[in-house]
């Protein structure tokens, strides 16, 4: 038999880890994953369970949760008070936060069943799964390639256009310069033409 | 010569004392010249050079020639990325009037640049074709002659070539010095005439009071 924690040191757990987190992370790597976490709001319920629980330990993760709107105050009790003395010096995504997060956002989905009892091990296990499962099922398409390019989107866009202008005047010269059939006009005729792609491609990403 | 207002390079932040781009804006740079070498040859071809400068500035067409000829100094017909760099340096330089600075900070390089004929000697004609890019004037340029060139071969060498640059960052400084005294001069003028003004309705309220 597993002894069920009380709710008042379950509450207390909840507390300690998310002032734990808020205080060790930046601001805006909670904004960060607020974002990426909320990509998953739209996908059926069935799915997200899915996501969330390929083994079937998602169910009894949510068994051993408290109440939730106990843990929304003490979520953002954390949060407003991680405002004034935030410490910008941690830079990586926290990993805890992020499980708070992904247990804000499993309630918000109204999936959770109420009771059950769990030992903290087995919730601690549970919630790095799923905040593995985060990174996994939402790759943020836009997010992901600003940060592998390391360059602004805004500025690739601009440059992009930029670029697109001058190589068009520059196809016009070839074509009267050289003529249609030249293999370095078709060259430039392929760049223009994967540029563009590319640069629909980045819209569309923008817009979704 | 102006450049576009919202073009990329319009985005780009110059190093005042150094006259340099930053590691990260090198890097953006870098990325915009890879859009533009469409041949995939790290190169830019004299077609692609002039309708990138013709796009970004407000230069002629003779004088985009002029430039492109400059930066291939060994007649290959293209320029690669650090010619590029160069020519982006003088750009952002010219646009934020820091020209003279930048012929001190980058003394060999530009003396390199202006010596087309590659006899380390620069001629008056030569300098006076590219005297737009660094904002001198035809006067100025028959003055730098006049007091630097030593030899008296009508050409200047790189150590009359130094001494003209940094006898002329000097002069930049000191103007800028002048003006800056100008200014607060004219500050502290409108701010007495200011307090003035407030001593006078004053009195004349008193006046009025009495």
């Amino acid at each position: 038999m597993e002894e069920k924690p009380s709710n008042a040191s379950r509450r207390s757990l909840v507390h300690h880890d998310s002032n734990k987190s808020l205080l060790q992370g930046d601001i805006r790597n909670l904004w960060t994953t607020a974002t990426l976490s909320e990509l998953n709001v739209n996908l059926p319920l069935s799915h997200v369970s899915e996501c969330s629980d390929l083994e079937g330990r998602r169910s009894s993760y949510l068994k051993g949760s408290v109440d939730t709107d106990n843990v929304d105050w003490e979520w953002d009790g954390g949060l407003r008070e991680s405002l004034p003395g935030d410490d910008s010096s941690q830079q990586e995504l926290d990993e805890r936060t992020l499980m708070e997060l992904e247990l804000h956002r499993s309630h918000s989905l109204g999936s959770v069943p109420e009771g059950g009892d769990d030992d903290d091990s087995r919730i601690k296990a549970e919630r790095s799964s799923s905040s593995l499962n985060v990174f996994k099922q939402t790759p943020h398409r836009a997010y992901w390639a600003e940060q592998q390019n390391r360059l602004p989107l805004p500025l690739v866009g601009l440059m992009e256009n930029e670029v697109l202008e001058i190589l068009t005047k520059t196809l016009e010269s070839y074509r009267s310069g050289i003529g249609r059939n030249h293999f370095l006009t078709k060259q430039l005729r392929r760049s223009i033409e994967g540029l563009k792609k590319r640069r629909n491609k980045m819209l569309q990403v923008s817009v979704n | 010569m102006k450049l576009k207002q919202g073009s990329f390079l319009w985005y780009l932040y110059l190093d005042k004392i150094y006259c340099l781009l930053s590691v990260r804006n090198v890097r953006a740079l870098m990325e915009y010249f890879h859009l533009l070498d469409v041949h995939h040859k790290n190169t830019l071809n004299d077609v692609v050079f002039f309708h990138f400068l013709n796009h970004v500035t407000n230069l002629t067409r003779p004088q985009i020639m002029m430039i492109f000829d400059m930066l291939d100094w060994n007649a290959m017909g293209e320029i690669g990325f650090d010619q590029f760099y160069m020519l982006v340096c003088i750009l952002l330089s010219h646009q934020n009037h820091l020209e003279q600075q930048f012929i001190y900070r980058h003394s060999r390089p530009v003396f390199e640049l202006l010596d087309l004929d590659g006899d380390l000697r620069i001629d008056l004609e030569n300098f006076q074709l590219y005297s737009f890019l660094f904002n001198i004037k035809k006067q100025e340029l028959n003055e730098i002659y006049q007091n630097f060139d030593f030899t008296g071969d009508h050409r200047l060498n790189y150590k009359e070539f130094k001494l003209f640059t940094i006898f002329n960052v000097d002069k930049y400084q000191k103007r800028q010095k002048a003006e800056k005294e100008k200014e607060e001069k004219f500050l502290l003028k409108s701010k007495v005439s200011q307090q003035s003004d407030v001593f006078t309705k004053k009195e004349h309220c008193l006046e009025k009071k009495i």
